[in-house]
């Protein structure tokens, strides 16, 4: 018998309440499994190394259990998160598929877009291969309490030489007055020399936990360009957590921008698993108030001759605290690695913080590695000289503040109606601020 | 246009600079600040724009009549005065025509005319370009990021073309410039010479002042106004060195 922890009580009593659900046996137990590793885990505090500047206090003062039934929500609701050209869409409204807001659209030969709930039923193994065995053995307390609750999420599954035209899209709605908990699962499993760009926009209000886990399975030379807009309301909390796994020659180009909810955390685990495999991992993160994010990433180059370009970058105004932790570590033999990462911040405010914990482990031979953090406030030179030239001081403080976040995106992101999406987001972060 | 009376200034660790300075330019001339390092030049000129880090402590500016030390840098420059950088700044991820729209549109705003609009201001830009001789490519990159030295300056008169100041403020910009940069800028500023225009040059060498001819010489020295005249004084500072206007080398 393992030691349950305190608060893991009413998760444990939810599960055993919850109805009877129409599971194949494998998925029944593994939700046990991972239910039960949770109620060991508990949630992750200050003492664990990898949450050491995550206050979590507010996750685990209130109790979320998972949101019981599908909700629906007005199109309009969904109109300022919309991509442009998008040619597929899902929405899942509180942690469900919503198919009347969705349009899937026409997909090629060999590609397959659809909710989770739904390829449990018609593709189960994929579904399953989403499961790790961390969920049941590891140290990811929150993937465990999704593996024990999830209900949907996405699947994208490409076939060998697969390539979508044109972007998907995949927005996620919460919105809950009461402490409530959407557990997402999601997948992409692209095979050989597939390729896709998929864009997620989790957006909502109320005191809702968003809680996502997506497996990231990249074959041969498979191209995968994978952004994130994280727009929840000021109440939300959002964690995430992103297993990639890169095969020879793959491409995963990710980005996410972060300007939502009250707490939030992006979890990336990338493995480059096969030889010359390249990786963008790649961000911003805008604050204000009393927000706190922190990005914590995990690059293991496994391979020959890999990639990684890692560039995060931070705006913290306010009270707001930013947190960035990444690790990126070079296994023996993946000689010739090429890894570089960067992690800059930019404080707006006297009480604004932020920790950054940029790491490099490197047992291989012959490769090219750097990383580095930067911590200031807005350059005073630059601001008098726009000043200078009679831009009034509020715009003179935007126009710098913008250029140190799009170049994060302009660096990281190519395609220009993805870029030109990114920084529309990042035009209403900068109009909300005060002056 | 401009009065500065016994002006007094220091910089925030508490060294004062300017012990008094006096100097009134009218619409229509060009002066010239000349003075040896440390004399207090671009102290001067960094007052005078509204540049942070300066405590004024004694007398007073007048800037058409009003009390040009109250008004904020970014005021300033929409009032009508613009400084020529000594050092421009390189603003990575600015875009060049981007800021200089803004800052038009801002000028015009104070100024009662409409902005304009991407068209207009291209138009606009094309113009005042030839004047300086600067390809249009220069205007795509980032403000001043990986301009040459003389790139860098003549950007500073293109914009001044652009803003179309009333009191502009040319803070040692014939320096690193080599002989051809220094006509072509030159020549930028002489096409900007305008009955209802003032110019203050500073600067440390006469040569500028061979291409840009004053209407009066300055020499600034230990904080204050050493001597005055016409175009000779320069001539003659050239000559015999800044040594004999008392202790001020």
């Amino acid at each position: 018998m393992t030691v349950v922890k305190t608060e893991a009580a009413p998760y444990l009593e939810a599960f055993r309440q919850r109805p009877a659900a129409d599971e194949p046996k494998w998925l029944a137990e593994t939700r046990r499994a991972a239910l039960d590793r949770f109620a060991e885990l508990g949630f992750p505090t200050r003492r664990d190394e990898l949450w050491r500047f995550t206050n979590l206090g507010p996750l685990t003062k209130a109790v979320f259990l998972p949101a019981a039934s599908a909700a629906t929500a007005d199109q309009s609701a969904l109109a300022p998160y919309l991509l442009d050209g998008a040619r597929h869409r899902i929405v899942l409204v509180n942690g469900r598929f919503a198919p009347a807001l969705s349009a899937i659209g026409d997909l090629p030969k060999g590609a397959w877009l659809g909710s989770t709930a739904e390829a449990m039923k018609t593709h189960p193994d994929w579904v399953r291969a989403a499961f790790e065995e961390s969920d049941t053995l590891g140290a990811q307390p929150l993937a465990s309490l999704n593996g024990a609750f999830f209900a949907d999420g996405f699947v994208l599954a490409l076939e060998k030489g697969v390539v979508l035209q044109g972007p998907v899209e995949i927005i996620h709605l919460g919105g809950a007055a009461a402490p409530q908990a959407f557990h997402l699962r999601n997948v992409v499993l692209a095979g050989a020399g597939s390729g896709a760009a998929i864009v997620e926009t989790y957006a909502g209000g109320g005191a809702s936990w968003t809680n996502a886990v997506a497996r990231v399975t990249a074959g041969e030379g498979a191209r995968i360009a994978h952004m994130k807009i994280q727009a929840e309301g000021g109440e939300a909390i959002h964690t995430a957590l992103t297993r990639g796994s890169l095969a020879a020659e793959a491409r995963y180009e990710s980005f996410t921008l972060t300007t939502g909810a009250r707490l939030s955390r992006n979890d990336s685990l990338i493995a480059l698993r096969g030889d010359n495999a390249y990786l963008n991992l790649s961000g911003a993160y805008l604050l204000r108030g009393e927000q706190e994010a922190t990005t914590a990433t995990f690059v293991e180059h496994g391979a020959l001759g890999g990639e990684t370009r890692e560039v995060f970058k931070g705006v913290m105004d306010e009270r707001s605290h930013g947190v960035f932790l990444g690790k990126i570590a070079v296994r023996p033999g993946a000689d010739k690695t090429n890894a570089h990462q960067l992690n800059r911040n930019l404080l707006l405010s006297r009480r604004a913080s932020v920790d950054t914990k940029p790491e490099l482990e490197i047992l291989a031979d012959d490769v090219k590695c750097s990383h580095g953090a930067t911590v200031g406030d807005l350059d005073e030179t630059a601001l008098f000289y726009l000043r200078s030239r009679g831009i009034p001081e509020p715009a003179a403080r935007r126009m710098l503040i913008e250029s140190f976040a799009a170049d994060a995106i302009e660096s990281a992101v190519a395609e220009p109606g993805l870029r030109a999406h990114l920084r529309r987001h990042l035009d209403t972060w900068l109009e909300k601020r005060g002056s | 246009m401009l009065e500065i009376r016994n002006l007094h200034a220091r910089v925030a660790d508490g060294k004062e600079i300017l012990k008094g300075v006096d100097l009134t330019v009218q619409a229509g001339e060009v002066h010239a600040i000349m003075g040896p390092n440390g004399s207090g030049k671009s102290t001067l000129a960094g007052v005078l724009a509204g540049k942070p880090g300066y405590e004024v402590t004694a007398g007073e500016v007048l800037y058409e009549g009003r009390n040009l030390l109250e008004l904020a840098a970014d005021e300033r420059a929409r009032e009508g005065i613009f400084l020529a950088f000594q050092y421009p700044v390189e603003i990575p991820g600015v875009n060049n025509m981007y800021f200089l729209r803004a800052a038009l549109n801002a000028v015009r705003r104070q100024r009662g005319e409409s902005e304009l609009d991407a068209g207009q201001f291209l138009k606009a830009v094309r113009t005042k370009l030839k004047l300086l001789d600067i390809g249009e490519d220069l205007l795509q990159r980032a403000v001043n990021v990986g301009f040459s030295g003389g790139e860098k300056k003549r950007n500073e008169i293109f914009q001044m073309a652009m803003l179309e100041p009333k009191l502009a403020i040319l803070d040692e910009t014939d320096s690193g410039l080599d002989i051809d940069a220094l006509r072509v800028v030159s020549a930028g500023v002489n096409k900007l010479r305008d009955p209802k225009r003032a110019i203050v040059l500073i600067t440390h060498y006469q040569r500028l002042l061979d291409y840009v001819v004053p209407d009066r010489v300055h020499v600034l020295g230990e904080g204050r106004i050493l001597a005055s005249g016409d175009k000779s004084l320069a001539a003659e500072l050239e000559k015999r060195g800044y040594a004999h206007l008392g202790s001020a080398a």
